[in-house]
C-alpha cells in the first residue's frame, strides 16, 4: 500500500479515493495526462472534436493546442471561410509540403544502400533495383515525388501570382517562395547526379558547365561545385552532402517562415472578389466564417495525403511512370543526345540564344550603308565583346530570378482583381509561354545538326534508353538473321517464313513473320531514301545485319555508306546493337 | 452529404485501395526482384559485348575465337573446362576471366602466344593504367561466360554473317576467312583492317606476279600463307607470321583466301 501512496504522490494525488470512487479517480488520472500529450484537449473534447461538436469548455481548448504545443504552433487556428475555396488555392502548397515529406522518407530508405563512391554508386542503385525488397517502388516514389515537387511549386508561384496573393502583408512570403523554388529546384539537380549513369553526369556536366564562363571567379565556382576540374569522386561526394543535409536543412528552415507567415500572420489570402468587392453582409459574413484547424482543417488535410499517396501509388502501379537508369557514367563518351532534366530545360534553351550574333544580324544591314555614305567599310562584330555563354548562363537568369523574387516591390497596383491588373494577367500568360518556347528550344532537337544517317540510326536505337529498334521481340531477330538491303528489300515482310510466340504463357497467340523488324527496316529506309533524293546522302548504300552470335545473344547492325556531298569522300556509318533474350522480361 | 462525410468516406476508399497496391506489388516483389538480377544479366552480357567488341577482338577475334600465333580462343571446350586446373585457380571461371583482364599478363602460361618483347596481355584495368572500369571488365567476363553452350558443343557455333560478304563466291569466302582466321590483326587492307605488324596487303595483285622470280601470283600468295619465311618482305622480320596455316586451314580455305587477296589490285 506505501507503495501505490508514494507513486501516487509522485503525481501529486494526497489523498486516496474512498471505496467506489476509484473508478472516477482513475479516469481522471487518464484524462490529465491526455491533456498533457496533446497540449490542451482532454478525453471528452477529443470525443467531441471526433464526433464533429462543439468545443465543450470555454474559452476554446482546440485554440489552446496551437499556443502550447512546439509541433502545433506554426499551424494556423483557423482561415476565412473563402479562403478554403478549392479553386482558389488547389491545395498547390499543401502538395508541395506533402511531397517533400514523401521525398524525406522515402530519401532515409534509399540513404541506407546508396554508397556516394564512383565505383560503387551505380552498383549500389542496381542493388536498390534487384536485391532490396521494394527497392525500387521506393526509388521510383523518390523520383516521381522529385519531379511533382518542382511542378507543383511552379503552379504554386502561377496560382499566387495570377491570383495576386503576393501584394501588400504577403511580399516577403513571396520573396521566400522563390527562395524555396530555388531550394527545390536544387533538390532536384544535385539528386539527379546520384545514380551516376550517363543521363545524370552528363546532364549535371552541361549544367554545371555554365559556371565555368563566369569571368575572374568562374573557374574557380566551377571547381568549387565539381570537386576537380570534372565532375568525379569529390564531385559526386559534394553533391550527395548538399542533396541529403545542406538543402534539405534550408529547405526545411524556409518552408517554416515561409508557413508561419501565411499560417500565424496575414493567413491564406482570401479570393479578390471577396475581399475588394461590395458584397451583401450575409454573404461576407459568410465568406468569413471561421474554418477551425481542429477539426475542419485537418480532416480535410489527412483526405489530401489519402489522396496523394493513393494517386502516387497508382502512377506505379500502371506504370505510367519509371525512374530511369542508363550506362554506367563515362567520361570518355559523351552521348549524342545530352540533356539537362525537363526543369531545367528552358536555361538550355537561353544558352542557344546568341545575342551577339542576333545584334549584328539586326545593326549591320542598318550601320553598313549608313556609314557607306561616308565611305566607311564597316562591320560590326559583337561577337568578340560579348562571350553568349557567360551572358545567357550567368547574367540573364540570374536577372530574371532577381526580378521575380522582387515582383512585389515592383508590382506597385494595389488591386489584386484580375480586371484591374489587365497587364500583369498578359505578361504572366507571355511568360508562361516564354518559358515553353525556351523550354523546346532547349531540348536536343532544336538547333543542333547531326549529320543524317548517325541521327536516322540514332532516332531507331538511341545510345541511351530503348527506341524501336531494341524493342524488336528477341523471338524475332533470332530467326530473322541475314543482311537487309535498303532499296532492295523495302516493303515487304523481310522474313515471310517465320512463326514465333511472344509470350510463353500464351501459346495460342503466335505472330507470322517479322512486323517489327520490317517496320524498322522500312522506317529506316525511306528516312535514309529521303535524305538521298534531297542531296544529303549522294551513292546510298546502306543495310541491316542481324546476326546471331552467341546463345541468347543477336548483334544487330544498321550500316550506312555514302559519298560526301562536299568532297565526294567515301563516308560510312555504323552502330552494333546486342541485344540479349532477357533483356526484357516480367513488367519490365 | 456534407463535404467533410465524403471525404472521410473516399479518404477510406483511398486507403484502402492503396493498401490494396502495397500487397499486391509485395506479392509481385519476389519474382520481379528474381527477372530483375536475370535483366540485369542480360544487359551486362549486351554491354560486356560491346565492349569487347570495341577493346578485345583486335587479338581474340571478332566473336572471341581467338588468332593463332597472337591470342588463345576463349571459347573452346578446353577453356570452359581444363583451363582452371592447368593454371591452379581455385575461384570461379569468371573471376579468373576477371582477374587476367585486371592485371594482364606478362608472360604468357603457353608457349604458342609467348609476345615477342611486348606482354602476353595488356593490363586493362584503369586501376594499373588500362581502359577499364572494374564494372565493364566484369561485363566481358559475363559476355564470354555467355559462350558456355557453344564452347561445350551443345549448340553449333553460328558464322558471323559480316559485312557485305557474298559467301557464294571464293573470294566473298576468302574474305570471311581474313577476318575469322585473324590476317587483320597484322595486315592492312583498306576498309577492312588497320594494323601494321606485317605488309600492307593493298594491291597486292599487282606485284605480287613480279616479287619473286619463278613464281606466278597466285603461287606466290600461296606460299606466303604456308611458308612465311620462304620469302620476307624487306623491312619485315622472319618468324613473327605464324607457321602453321597450312594446319589450321583446309586447302580450300587457301585456295579462297588467295583468290581474296588476287582480288587486291588496288
Amino acid at each position: 500500500m506505501t507503495f501505490i501512496n508514494n507513486i501516487l504522490k509522485r503525481l501529486n494525488y494526497t489523498q486516496l479515493p474512498a471505496r467506489g470512487e476509484w473508478k472516477a479517480f482513475i479516469f481522471k488520472i487518464i484524462d490529465e495526462r491526455v491533456r498533457i500529450i496533446t497540449a490542451g484537449l482532454n478525453l471528452r473534447e477529443l470525443r467531441a472534436i471526433m464526433r464533429g461538436d462543439p468545443p465543450t469548455e470555454k474559452p476554446n481548448p482546440r485554440y489552446k493546442v496551437i499556443t502550447t504545443s512546439f509541433v502545433a504552433h506554426i499551424r494556423p487556428r483557423y482561415y476565412p471561410q473563402a479562403a478554403t475555396w478549392f479553386t482558389h488555392t488547389f491545395r498547390l502548397g499543401f502538395f508541395v509540403t506533402f511531397f517533400f515529406v514523401v521525398e524525406i522518407i522515402t530519401g532515409i530508405v534509399l540513404m541506407a544502400y546508396y554508397v556516394p563512391y564512383p565505383d560503387q554508386a551505380y552498383g549500389s542503385i542496381l542493388a536498390i533495383e534487384s536485391n532490396v525488397f521494394f527497392g525500387e517502388l521506393f526509388r521510383d516514389i523518390h523520383r516521381l515525388g522529385a519531379e511533382a515537387m518542382v511542378a507543383f511549386s511552379w503552379l504554386h508561384l502561377l496560382r499566387t501570382y495570377f491570383t495576386g496573393s503576393y501584394k501588400g502583408p504577403r511580399s516577403f512570403t513571396w520573396l521566400t517562395g522563390v527562395i524555396l523554388l530555388a531550394i527545390t529546384a536544387w533538390l532536384s539537380f544535385t539528386g539527379y547526379l546520384l545514380p551516376w549513369d550517363q543521363l545524370s553526369y552528363w546532364a549535371v556536366t552541361v549544367g554545371t558547365s555554365i559556371t565555368e564562363s563566369g569571368p575572374i571567379v568562374g573557374p574557380t565556382l566551377n571547381l568549387v561545385m565539381r570537386g576537380a576540374p570534372d565532375i568525379g569522386a569529390g564531385g559526386l561526394l559534394r553533391f550527395y552532402l548538399q542533396h541529403v543535409i545542406l538543402f534539405p536543412l534550408l529547405a526545411i528552415l524556409f518552408i517554416s517562415i515561409h508557413y508561419y507567415k501565411v499560417s500565424r500572420e496575414h493567413s491564406i489570402s482570401l479570393p479578390a472578389v471577396v475581399e475588394e468587392l461590395e458584397l451583401p453582409a450575409d454573404k461576407k459574413k459568410e465568406y468569413n466564417r471561421r474554418i477551425d484547424l481542429i477539426p475542419d482543417l485537418l480532416s480535410h488535410e489527412i483526405f489530401l495525403i489519402a489522396l496523394g499517396t493513393f494517386v502516387m501509388l497508382a502512377i506505379l502501379y500502371f506504370r505510367w511512370f519509371h525512374s530511369p537508369l542508363e550506362t554506367h557514367a563515362n567520361p570518355q563518351s559523351t552521348p549524342l543526345d545530352t540533356k539537362a532534366p525537363w526543369y531545367f530545360w528552358w536555361l538550355q534553351g537561353i544558352l542557344k540564344i546568341d545575342p551577339a550574333n542576333i545584334l549584328e544580324n539586326m545593326l549591320n544591314p542598318i550601320l553598313q550603308p549608313l556609314l557607306g555614305l561616308f565611305g566607311i567599310e564597316f562591320t560590326l562584330e559583337l561577337s568578340k565583346l560579348l562571350d553568349s555563354k557567360f551572358i545567357m548562363g550567368l547574367i540573364v537568369p540570374p536577372v530574371l530570378v532577381v526580378i521575380l523574387a522582387f515582383l512585389p516591390y515592383i508590382d506597385k497596383n494595389p488591386s489584386r482583381l484580375s480586371s484591374k491588373r489587365p497587364f500583369a494577367i498578359v505578361w504572366g500568360i507571355s511568360w508562361i509561354f516564354i518559358m515553353l518556347a525556351l523550354s523546346y528550344m532547349g531540348l536536343p532537337e532544336y538547333g543542333i545538326e547531326t549529320p543524317a544517317a548517325t541521327r536516322v540510326i540514332q532516332d531507331l536505337a538511341p545510345e541511351e534508353g530503348e527506341g524501336p529498334l531494341r524493342e524488336i521481340p528477341y523471338a524475332e531477330l533470332s530467326q530473322a538473321q541475314g543482311i537487309y538491303t535498303v532499296g532492295e528489300d523495302y516493303g515487304r515482310d523481310l522474313c515471310p517464313n517465320i512463326v514465333y510466340q511472344p509470350d510463353h504463357d500464351k501459346p495460342n497467340d503466335i505472330v507470322i513473320g517479322c512486323p517489327h523488324l520490317t517496320a524498322v527496316f522500312n522506317q529506316f529506309s525511306e528516312r535514309l531514301l529521303v535524305a538521298e533524293a534531297d542531296g544529303r546522302l549522294p551513292n546510298l548504300e546502306a543495310r541491316i545485319i542481324v546476326e546471331q552470335v552467341q546463345p541468347g545473344m543477336v548483334r544487330v547492325t544498321p550500316q550506312v555508306d555514302w559519298n560526301d556531298p562536299e568532297t565526294d569522300e567515301a563516308k560510312t556509318y555504323e552502330h552494333t546493337y546486342f541485344l540479349h533474350e532477357n533483356r526484357v522480361l516480367g513488367s519490365h | 452529404m456534407k463535404r467533410v462525410q465524403l471525404e472521410i468516406v473516399l479518404g477510406t476508399i483511398f486507403v484502402l485501395l492503396s493498401a490494396a497496391i502495397v500487397i499486391i506489388l509485395g506479392i509481385r516483389e519476389p519474382q520481379r526482384l528474381a527477372d530483375y538480377v536475370l535483366q540485369q544479366r542480360a544487359r551486362q552480357i549486351e554491354f560486356g559485348a560491346a565492349v569487347f567488341q570495341s577493346n578485345c577482338t583486335a587479338c581474340h577475334g571478332s566473336t572471341a575465337q581467338g588468332i593463332t600465333g597472337i591470342a588463345p580462343s576463349l571459347r573452346d571446350e578446353h577453356f570452359f573446362t581444363e583451363r582452371l586446373g592447368e593454371i591452379g585457380w581455385g575461384s570461379t571461371l569468371e573471376d579468373y576471366i576477371v582477374s587476367v583482364v585486371t592485371t594482364g599478363r606478362q608472360v604468357s602460361t603457353r608457349a604458342q602466344y609467348v609476345g615477342g618483347g611486348t606482354p602476353a596481355m595488356p593490363t586493362w584495368s584503369e586501376k594499373f593504367g588500362g581502359p577499364l572500369r572494374d564494372d565493364q571488365i566484369r561485363a566481358v567476363a559475363a559476355y564470354i561466360m555467355n559462350f558456355e553452350q557453344y564452347a561445350l558443343g551443345v549448340l553449333p557455333t553460328p558464322v558471323p554473317i559480316g559485312p557485305m560478304v557474298d559467301e557464294s563466291t571464293p573470294e566473298g569466302r576468302g574474305q570471311a576467312l581474313f577476318t575469322q582466321a585473324g590476317c587483320i590483326a597484322c595486315h592492312t587492307i583498306q576498309g577492312i583492317s588497320t594494323a601494321s605488324v606485317g605488309p600492307a596487303l593493298d594491291g597486292l595483285a599487282n606485284r605480287a606476279g613480279s616479287t619473286v622470280s619463278g613464281l606466278s601470283a597466285e603461287e606466290y600468295i600461296h606460299q606466303s600463307i604456308v611458308d612465311p619465311n620462304a620469302y620476307v618482305v624487306t623491312g619485315y622480320t622472319p618468324d613473327v607470321m605464324p607457321q602453321n596455316f597450312s594446319e589450321i586451314l583446309t586447302e580450300d580455305q587457301i585456295s579462297d583466301l588467295v583468290a581474296f587477296l588476287q582480288a587486291r589490285t588496288q
